[in-house]
């Protein structure tokens, strides 16, 4: 049991061998000790020890439910064997394969300061002006297609998804046409999702009803009112973007296209206040995916910041926080997801709503959020194959000439639970968010969990202490995520 | 002071009434109508008083406790909710019906070729009047591959009278043997002998379909009792527990009051099977069937539910094309059900929608229960 308190003073633990939270107490936390020490002692002699420094009642009422809790038995996942290669390509059929992210070109016209390929961050490429060829992409767009067909027979309802990433993919439109054109004349009976990840600029009317026509879900990178987007999104000659981004998106927001979003970064310097009133406006499209820019191993961007800066980012991120909590006690279920949302609320939602509970994750992947590889297939402009565009480079596992190369997946995941040594003993492996992107250099994966996750359990604790704080204010917000909790509440009159 | 039922707790409410669900001891609470409007409030996190009697025997009982400030009490579960909600996890086939063979020489009057009379039919063995061409036994073989790359892992091979043809029989229980957690195999009392039972060991288990509560004597058979109504107060001291009852229904004019005894001894408190029943239909959820002629069903005796036939097509494109049939039957949760949505037992409960739907002519309708969840009342 870990344990850990709300603003409002209330105790909790996260029981990582159930998978929940619950509410918890000093008197528990000494119960559970008397146990552990004792092994099967009675309660009254359990009663006997600690009466002294704890209410009587309250240790026997503790101790009941801590024997009555303690009957639930997880299913463990089985130790770890080696993977066999025939275990995971089977896997691979039935669970993965989500999507096919051709990254159709390395150029961009932006230079936007943060970005992953601005050359300040030690593993990653830096921007060149190497475009995918259709070749690539059409061996990569086969390979891909026919894997998803075989999957079918394992699930069938997996249905393939192609996304379209950059460098600024629409440099590369032609090629993103013509791959569309040719999946729909080769694979008819197909229904393939399109993705897209954009920088807006390019975004002109043409290129909209085409993509709207053709039912892609778009994400727009928008940091937040002019000052705020300006400020680190410009163009190679250092001018800001937004008054072309935003009239360029002005087509589809007409539309009412509803499967436009934005995707915001913020840093240190950002206005978070006026993030969160700019992304409630209508004409803004809503919010995807709101991420801080990377602090991730070998990155120089926060070298820029002086410690006056950082205190003052913290200083306002706590009043952010406190402000947020407060507003959400009225705050309705589905309402417009805000800026605020997304970077305190979705977190809460993620922690209280996405950790399994009594079922262990999967033996392929018992530890942290990874992907088993294949779940995205990642091609860079040479067509070779990666987890994600996060890690491209790191270490490849196949490519258009010979496919996905099942042999090294089994042995990048072998090799990666052989990195996972802290896992097991984690007291909080369940809620775990890492994924390669923390254990990869530029020698593919190689870092520890026992290195990188040291102090991980205390770290945890204010986002533990900041999703139940909300659930407490409003859990309706929260329990929103599970479909089921208004049938069972139905009758509650709320 | 506050007061919230512990995490293994369930509080539901019906229209009148409500019910605590202790998931962890299996047990059942029920309230009545001022105990549920207390109930409800301490669920909603309103200020209480320690002296309530109600919530201090509930403490005692272990059920829930006093808090000092309002509190989230995140309810026990199984799984990951958000995960659940991912499209492709709805496809999880856990159950198949195959009905090999379609022939039986006896002619017994609940037989769902004479309509659906009973409730559990799917447990016990029926012929159909259907139309096309048996599958080839070639063709089973390969419907067992493709459930196996389903992850299916219960497997009911059925019929007709299996014994009629048991080198067919045997052949297809070889060949899906070791690809299934669990195979059974289902037979009339009069169809079983030492032999059979033989060549079943190790491989499937037997359900045994009997009218009479003194063939009840093979000790390695799960047991299937046709029972009518009326006959049931009588019999049901001499049967243990795990005796599955068929309730068979000569006249819907004439069902007996004896139904509501029969109905609170299925309702449990089972932890997966209560947490199972809020998602799913009790028993249609991740069931299919598929038919001795190709015809893909959900449940064996729901016969104009009809997904589609595999004789000329894999069963994956039938899943894929009829999903939202599927999921609409899967999901017919008793919050859906006429009557039941507004019962505080309705996660708890059994509920045979063949024969509800055969009874009331609506697939929602319900007929086979004497519980009025308006007056929280039993009739």
């Amino acid at each position: 049991m870990f344990e850990f308190k709300t603003a409002t003073g209330n105790a909790y633990a996260w029981d990582d061998k159930i998978g929940l939270f619950v509410p918890f107490s000093s008197t528990m936390a000494a119960i559970i000790n008397e146990i552990n020490t004792l092994e099967s002692v009675p309660k009254e002699i359990v009663v006997q020890r600690l009466k002294s420094s704890y209410d009587e009642e309250d240790i026997a009422l503790c101790y009941d439910w801590i024997v009555k809790w303690r009957k639930i038995k997880p299913r463990d996942s089985p130790p770890l064997q080696s993977l066999k290669v025939k275990d995971v390509k089977r896997y691979v059929l039935k669970h993965c394969l989500d999507q096919l992210i051709l990254n159709v070109t390395e150029s961009c016209n932006f230079r936007c300061k943060y970005c992953a390929f601005s050359g300040l961050y030690k593993y990653a490429r830096i921007h060149s002006n190497r475009h995918m060829d259709f070749i690539t992409a059409k061996k990569a767009i086969d390979r891909y297609l026919d894997l998803s067909k075989q999957g079918q027979r394992y699930n069938p309802l997996k249905k393939p998804s192609i996304g379209f990433y950059g460098g600024e993919p629409l440099l590369n439109y032609d090629l993103i046409r013509k791959c569309v054109e040719y999946i729909e004349d080769q694979y008819k009976n197909l229904r393939v999702k399109y993705n897209m990840t954009t920088n807006g600029s390019l975004l002109d009317e043409d290129k909209a009803d085409w993509l709207m026509q053709h039912d892609f879900s778009i994400g727009v990178s928008i940091d937040g009112p002019e000052e705020v987007h300006n400020r680190n999104r410009v163009y190679i000659n250092g001018q800001g973007t937004f008054r072309d981004v935003m009239k360029n998106i002005g087509t589809m927001m007409d539309a009412g296209y509803e499967k436009l979003k934005s995707l915001a970064v913020f840093d240190l310097e950002s206005d978070l206040f006026k993030c969160e009133n700019f992304f409630n406006q209508e004409h803004v499209p809503i919010l995807a995916l709101v991420n801080p820019v990377s602090e991730s191993k070998g990155s120089l961007y926060y070298n820029r910041f002086s410690d006056e800066q950082r205190l003052a980012f913290l200083e306002q991120l706590d009043r952010a926080r406190k402000y947020y909590i407060e507003s959400l006690t009225d705050r309705r279920p589905m309402a417009r997801f805000s800026f605020f949302d997304a970077i305190f609320g979705d977190g809460a939602q993620r922690l209280l709503n996405r950790p399994f509970t009594i079922l262990a994750p999967h033996q392929i992947m018992p530890f942290t959020s990874a992907c088993v590889l294949g779940k995205k297939i990642f091609v860079d402009v040479d067509g070779n194959f990666h987890a994600c565009e996060k890690v491209a480079g790191s270490f490849p596992f196949g490519d258009v000439e010979v496919g996905l190369d099942f042999e090294k997946i089994s042995q990048i995941l072998n090799n990666y639970y052989r990195l996972m040594d802290k896992c097991p003993d984690c007291q909080v492996k369940r809620t775990c968010n890492k994924c390669y992107v923390t254990f990869a250099t530029d020698k593919g994966l190689s870092c520890l969990s026992s290195e990188i996750c040291q102090g991980i359990e205390p770290a945890m604790s204010d986002s533990f202490s900041l999703a139940l704080s909300i659930a407490e204010v409003n859990p309706r917000y929260v329990d929103q995520s599970d479909p089921h909790i208004s049938d069972i509440k139905k009758y509650y009159g709320e | 002071m506050y007061f919230r039922l512990n995490p293994e707790c369930y509080f539901i409410r019906g229209e009148k009434c409500g019910a605590i669900f202790d998931l962890i001891d299996k047990k059942m609470y029920t309230l009545n109508q001022e105990e549920t409007e207390i109930i409800t409030l301490c669920e909603k996190n309103v200020f209480v008083s320690k002296d309530q009697k109600l919530l201090q025997e509930l403490q005692s009982l272990r059920l829930g406790r006093f808090y000092h400030n309002g509190i989230y009490v995140q309810k026990l579960r199984f799984g990951s909710p958000s995960r659940d909600q991912q499209v492709d996890k709805s496809s999880v086939v856990s159950r198949v019906f195959i009905e090999i063979n379609n022939s039986c020489e006896r002619d017994c009057w609940f037989c769902g070729c004479h309509g659906i009379k009973r409730t559990l039919g799917c447990m016990g063995c029926n012929k159909w009047k259907e139309d096309g061409k048996p599958l080839s036994h070639d063709r089973w073989k390969m419907v067992i591959d493709e459930l196996r790359d389903l992850d299916c892992s219960d497997l009911f091979i059925t019929g007709g009278d299996l014994t009629l043809a048991w080198d067919k029989t045997i052949d297809i229980l070889n060949y899906a043997d070791g690809r299934f957690s669990n195979i059974y195999i289902v037979l009339h009392q009069r169809s079983l002998s030492e032999t059979t039972v033989d060549d079943l060991r190790n491989k499937a288990k037997i359900i045994l379909q009997t009218e009479n509560p003194k063939d009840l004597r093979f000790q390695d058979t799960s047991n299937l009792l046709i029972t009518a109504p009326e006959a049931w107060e009588k019999t049901k001291d001499a049967i243990d527990d795990d005796t599955m009852i068929s309730l068979a229904i000569r006249d819907s004019n004439c069902l007996a009051k004896g139904l509501s005894t029969l109905f609170k001894r299925d309702m449990f408190a089972n932890m997966h099977v209560f947490l199972n029943n809020i998602k799913y239909h009790p028993c249609l959820g991740h069931t299919l069937t598929i038919c001795n002629n190709g015809d893909v069903l959900a449940c064996p005796m729901m016969r104009n539910h009809n997904f589609g036939n595999i004789a000329d097509k894999e069963l994956h494109t039938i899943l894929e094309e009829s999903i939202d049939k599927i999921n609409m039957l899967w999901g017919l949760t008793l919050d859906k059900i006429e009557k039941c949505t507004g019962c505080e037992f309705r996660y708890a409960c059994s509920d045979c929608r063949a024969i509800e739907e055969n009874l009331t002519g609506r697939l929602k309708g319900k007929a086979l229960c004497s519980y009025d969840p308006q007056e929280g009342k039993w009739g």
